[in-house]
């Protein structure tokens, strides 16, 4: 009898055990997956997509103006992974946000999108290269993150900070600030000046023209 | 004896002369950003705290005006006022400047005017208690000076690593806790608010060039000059901005107010701070 308990026990602890062992390998497996996801910190996240920016301003099968389209269809498509251009549309209209429907939630990102397209990358155009950036400590605070780099404009630094939202595991910019100025906010005020004189419609009319006027410019 | 003494003398002046064009032409090649200039920039950076901005928080569309402009209609004038001046004197006279004089030159020049206003930087330094800062604007003008020639050079950065430490009344004032007041665009001076106002004005009496000479015309023209060598090493900031804004007015208002405030909360949270993170 008592050996027979014995097996019993036996058993029922070599089941536990094995019940124990696969539980810790399943929790480690998850949390290894888990734990792999979610390890890519702010600057992690950010820096490969400036990268990739930066190597395809410096592609020369993608310079010159004849290539624009390509070369901005390019740049954009990386962009769109490490900047959360919803969060910025959502930031910069403030609370004329949540008067509108969504299809005209999904008209403006498209619109601000360009814009920025046109500004910030307009911008990146003209420099001629010679831009190293270095990137400096990261700040968290829960879901929010600011990554500061500085950028050595032909001798002069410039401190460039990026905000970034955490969105299920993945960090996306939605401000950049330079020394001070940001650029969400600069908007957000201009926008706010022109809603109160000319509605939703004005600005959205606004915001094609000057996305024409990047066009024009081109042509000329 | 008197051969040796003008010997002697000859070989500083050449010196002197080398130092100089170093000076002037390694100024905007970039190598002078050392790992002190870097250091340096990152020090300003650890203080300023960017998450505990209010802006950048969850109740995003919650959000205070941060600015006073009941005067908008009037600055607004002005703003048109002074983009007219822009492009009808402003950007001809700077293309002819451009075209007559190399930028290395230019460079030289923006140096001597920088070097010029070392007073200011020195007592707002002292006022706001920066006494080691101060020491190093006297230092710099000291050596910019003499081995920079009159302060075309800049050796106190190149050779000597000392960075420049701009400070104005405007900030003075802001790291005393005076608050802005409205905000200001003036004709030919531009953005500004009641406090940088206040500051400008007691920043020009400080000015050698003011202080030494009552004569306006002379420190109008001398304004000029330098606003106008300035705009020469930057001259697409304006235009840009414009280019970019769907509303210049509010953008350069928002630039404005924006960077000021950086720069005086960046140095009034040098002391040590407990950053809720």
């Amino acid at each position: 009898m008592k050996s027979f308990y014995d097996t019993i026990s036996c058993k029922d602890i070599t089941m536990t055990i094995k019940r124990l062992f696969f539980l810790v390998l399943c929790f480690c497996l998850f949390s290894g997956l888990a734990h792999a996801r979610a390890s890519l910190g702010p600057t992690e996240e950010l820096k490969p997509t400036l990268d990739k920016i930066k190597e395809i301003l410096a592609d020369p099968d993608l310079a010159g103006s004849e290539r624009k389209a390509k070369r901005r269809e390019k740049i954009m498509a990386v962009a769109v992974q490490g900047f959360d251009f919803a969060e910025m549309s959502k930031r910069v209209l403030g609370k004329t946000w949540k008067t509108i429907d969504e299809q005209q939630r999904v008209h403006f990102e498209q619109l601000f999108t360009k814009l920025l397209e046109n500004v910030y990358i307009g911008k990146l155009e003209s420099y001629s290269g010679g831009q190293n950036v270095q990137f400096q400590e990261e700040r968290i605070k829960g879901k929010r993150a600011v990554v500061n780099t500085v950028v050595d404009d032909n001798g002069v630094a410039i401190p460039v900070r990026y905000v970034m939202l955490q969105k299920g595991s993945i960090w996306k910019v939605y401000d950049i600030n330079i020394e001070g100025v940001s650029l969400v906010r600069n908007y957000r005020e201009q926008f706010k000046s022109i809603l109160r004189k000319e509605k939703y419609d004005g600005l959205v009319k606004i915001l094609e023209e000057k996305n024409a006027s990047f066009i024009d410019e081109e042509s000329n | 004896m008197m051969t040796r003494t003008r010997y002697n003398f000859l070989c500083y002046l050449v010196v002197l002369f080398l130092l100089t064009s170093l000076g002037c032409a390694r100024d905007r090649s970039g190598e002078n950003l050392g790992p002190e200039a870097q250091e340096s920039a990152q020090g300003m950076e650890d203080d300023f705290d960017l998450l505990i901005n209010d802006f950048y928080g969850d109740d995003d569309l919650v959000f205070e005006p941060e600015y006073y402009d009941p005067l908008e209609p009037m600055n607004r004038l002005f703003f048109e006022f002074n983009d007219t001046l822009y492009f009808w004197v402003l950007k001809p006279v700077n293309r002819a400047y451009t075209a007559v004089l190399p930028i290395d030159l230019r460079y030289c020049f923006g140096n001597f005017f920088t070097n010029v206003a070392a007073p200011i930087r020195f007592f707002n330094n002292l006022l706001q208690g920066e006494i080691s800062d101060a020491g190093i604007v006297l230092s710099r003008f000291l050596i910019n000076s003499t081995f920079g020639v009159l302060g075309l050079g800049d050796p106190a950065l190149v050779d000597f690593g000392l960075e420049p430490k701009p400070e104005d009344f405007g900030q003075t004032l802001g790291a005393w806790g005076v608050g802005e007041g409205v905000y200001l665009c003036w004709p030919f001076i531009g953005p500004s608010n009641v406090r940088d106002s206040f500051g400008f004005a007691a920043d020009a009496y400080s000015h050698p060039v003011v202080y030494f000479n009552n004569d306006f015309f002379i420190s109008g023209a001398y304004y000029s000059g330098s606003r106008i060598n300035l705009l020469s090493l930057n001259p697409e900031v304006y235009e840009d901005l414009k280019k970019y804004a769907v509303d210049p007015y509010v953008s350069m208002r928002q630039v404005y107010l924006d960077y000021r405030r950086n720069k005086i909360k960046g140095k009034t949270a040098k002391q040590p701070v407990v950053q809720e993170l």
